[in-house]
């Protein structure tokens, strides 16, 4: 336990640091601090409906932190995150064009995860046929993926009535906020119950043991008749399930637009939240889970900084990297 | 038709740069034992580093106007090698992760340019560089050009480059030969990331001539690809570099022509990059020591 309490002290530290870099930083660009941070991280909190907002924000990146965590599990820098949340997205936006009534949900999910699976094959098995590093086939990928999000939704899946988004979900396949007047919908709770299966594939299944084993050490897990290739595999498709499912989630259950916009902007950069997660985290299912709760009032509360404050949204990203830089000093040192 | 040819291989050269001055920079970074896969945001911060500090200065003080671009770059160069500092630091000293690290880079950089953006030029996200802070293109075609040949030599032929090659090769037994192993990667990564953002000065200064959220489009990674292709060869990193910048040339060039939709051209490149990765990493063969920290008990 005190292996917690060491790590949790440590995270903290790295989290103080990383506001007071950020309020030097503030203050030298012309914004105020003290009115920044009181927006950013006390008015998410006056408000249930803010808070319930924040939970919605953290939905996506809770799920994206989980794709990272299982690939660090195996040993992997899985940054593919990003690209398969745009195909996620992607295949959730297809089902709603084809199908018109509540048939385009289940579609949606079958569609937008199966794609995501599919999207991250490439790099899965780049890696294991031909060693091809993982950080440059993934980034490759989510390029890729980008290009061709905005294409279809420029295209095909436009929306003849709205020039910035694609189609939208018909109305009987959405999943609607549970409590009318705030963001929160059934992705919230969906999100939060994958933390508990990864926690369980991870823990209680021989798949997420030889999983481990493999991402500690491959000699090892060869030597007991593991295959390596076999366990990077399955993080790279556990992975991009959690992935795709974030995308699908930010289309179906997404007030107000229940579309993917034009330009991603309600995807993109969730797959890189989704990294801070995992490293604030400690690659651990619940940390994923604490964390990406955590980063989602953040992003709720930059909105609240940006009007009240007049600080830029994006301060949210270099608090960010500043505090993952902390943490790589500190984490994984065994 | 040759005219169209022709053209098309001139940009190829002027879309080679920004890879080949990061790769020249990540291998002797990577030479000496210290992966920086932050090279993404370093080009980032160095494009808009030398725009925003051009600007300021210029509202401030007047100078002959030839200067105007020679700050610029060395803005961003400072820039470069105080973020390599950083990155450095961690590495060598602090013993820290050094992926995570450049992973943490890459989004401050993304996000500090954004945040910069709209924070000193009061828009969101797209800012124009002004004609007087343009930097000429063939200085830096020349420049890199010169840079590789010049890295190839100190690495392969001098006694600096023995130094460097042993610091990643065998730290251990570079130490017993008296060499302060983290004082050489120190400097190999602060180089090395400078080298980085000048290339991202080049893309705002010279090459594109704006900043955006989204100007180094991935080329932080395919230099990263482009390190392996040329199997840590300075030289051999003109070549791949000249042949990743052809596919992004290639993609505008199909896209001028009308051949297809830009989103569809403009996916060339990483898919390039993705298939040339896949051919020849067998081959390639990274330093013994790379990304693993070196103390002494």
């Amino acid at each position: 336990m005190s292996g917690y309490l060491v790590s949790t002290l440590g995270v903290l530290a790295a989290l103080a640091v990383a506001f007071v870099a950020g309020a030097v930083a503030m203050w030298a660009s012309g914004y105020n601090p003290l009115a920044s941070y009181s927006a950013m991280l006390v008015t998410p909190f006056t408000d249930y409906v803010y808070l319930l907002s924040a939970l919605a924000f953290s939905a996506p990146i809770v799920l994206t932190g989980l794709t990272f965590a299982v690939g660090l599990r195996a040993g992997l820098f899985n940054i593919g995150a990003e690209g398969q949340v745009y195909i996620g997205a992607l295949g959730a936006v297809v089902a709603s064009y084809i199908f018109k009534d509540f048939m385009a949900l289940p579609i949606a999910f079958v569609l937008g995860v199966g794609l995501a699976v599919a999207w991250s094959l490439a790099p899965a098995v780049l890696k294991t046929s031909r060693g091809v590093n993982e950080v440059i086939s993934t980034i490759m990928m989510n390029w890729i993926a980008y290009w061709l999000a905005i294409m279809a939704v420029s295209t095909v899946f436009a929306n003849p009535l709205q020039p910035e988004e694609s189609v939208k979900t018909p109305e009987q396949a959405r999943l609607t906020p549970l409590l009318p007047g705030t963001d929160f919908t059934l992705a919230v709770p969906i999100s939060y119950l994958f933390v508990l299966l990864v926690y369980m594939f991870i823990t209680r299944s021989v798949w997420g043991f030889r999983l481990s084993i493999s991402g500690r050490s491959p000699i090892v897990a060869k030597s007991y008749g593991i295959s390596p290739e076999r366990s990077i595999l399955l993080a790279f498709i556990v992975g991009a399930v959690a992935a795709g499912t974030a995308g699908v989630l930010q289309v179906v259950a997404r007030p107000p637009s229940y579309s993917l916009m034009r330009n991603l902007a309600n995807v993109y950069g969730l797959g890189f939240d989704g990294i801070t997660a995992a490293m604030l985290g400690r690659g651990h299912p619940v940390g994923v889970l604490l964390a990406g709760v955590f980063l989602g009032v953040l992003q709720e509360g930059a909105r609240h900084m940006q009007i009240q404050a007049g600080t830029p949204f994006e301060f949210v990203r270099v608090i960010q990297g500043v505090i993952i830089l902390l943490l790589a000093v500190q984490l994984f040192r065994r | 038709m040759t005219d169209i040819i022709v053209l098309l291989l001139l940009q190829a050269l002027f879309a080679s740069v920004p890879i080949l001055l990061a790769s020249i920079g990540e291998i002797l970074t990577e030479r000496s034992g210290v992966v920086n896969i932050g090279l993404e945001g370093i080009m980032l911060l160095g494009a808009l580093a030398a725009p925003l500090f051009v600007d300021f200065l210029h509202s401030r003080t007047s100078l002959p106007d030839w200067a105007w671009p020679l700050i610029g770059l060395l803005a961003a160069v400072a820039v470069g090698a105080l973020v390599g500092a950083v990155h450095a630091y961690v590495a060598t000293y602090l013993a820290g992760d050094q992926i995570i690290s450049g992973v943490a880079i890459n989004l401050f950089g993304a996000g500090a340019v954004a945040y910069g953006i709209q924070a000193y030029w009061g828009v969101a996200g797209y800012k124009q560089v002004p004609e007087w802070a343009k930097a000429e293109p063939w200085t830096l075609v020349l420049f890199a050009l010169l840079t590789a040949s010049f890295m190839w030599y100190v690495l392969k032929k001098s006694r600096l480059g023995i130094v460097i090659r042993a610091c990643g090769e065998d730290p251990e037994a570079a130490y017993n030969m008296g060499i302060d192993v983290n004082k050489v990667r120190f400097y190999a990564t602060v180089a090395g990331s400078s080298l980085t953002a000048l290339a991202g000065a080049y893309l705002s200064l010279a090459y594109l001539s704006v900043v955006t959220k989204e100007l180094s489009a991935g080329r932080g990674f395919i230099a990263l690809a482009n390190v392996v292709f040329s199997n840590w060869n300075p030289l051999l990193a003109v070549v791949g570099a000249y042949l990743f910048g052809f596919f992004d040339a290639l993609s505008y060039w199909l896209q001028t022509l009308g051949v297809a939709r830009y989103e569809v051209t403009r996916m060339i490149p990483y898919i390039a990059t993705l298939l040339i990765v896949a051919g020849v990493v067998g081959r390639a063969k990274p330093p013994r020591a790379l990304g693993k920290a070196f103390r002494r008990e």
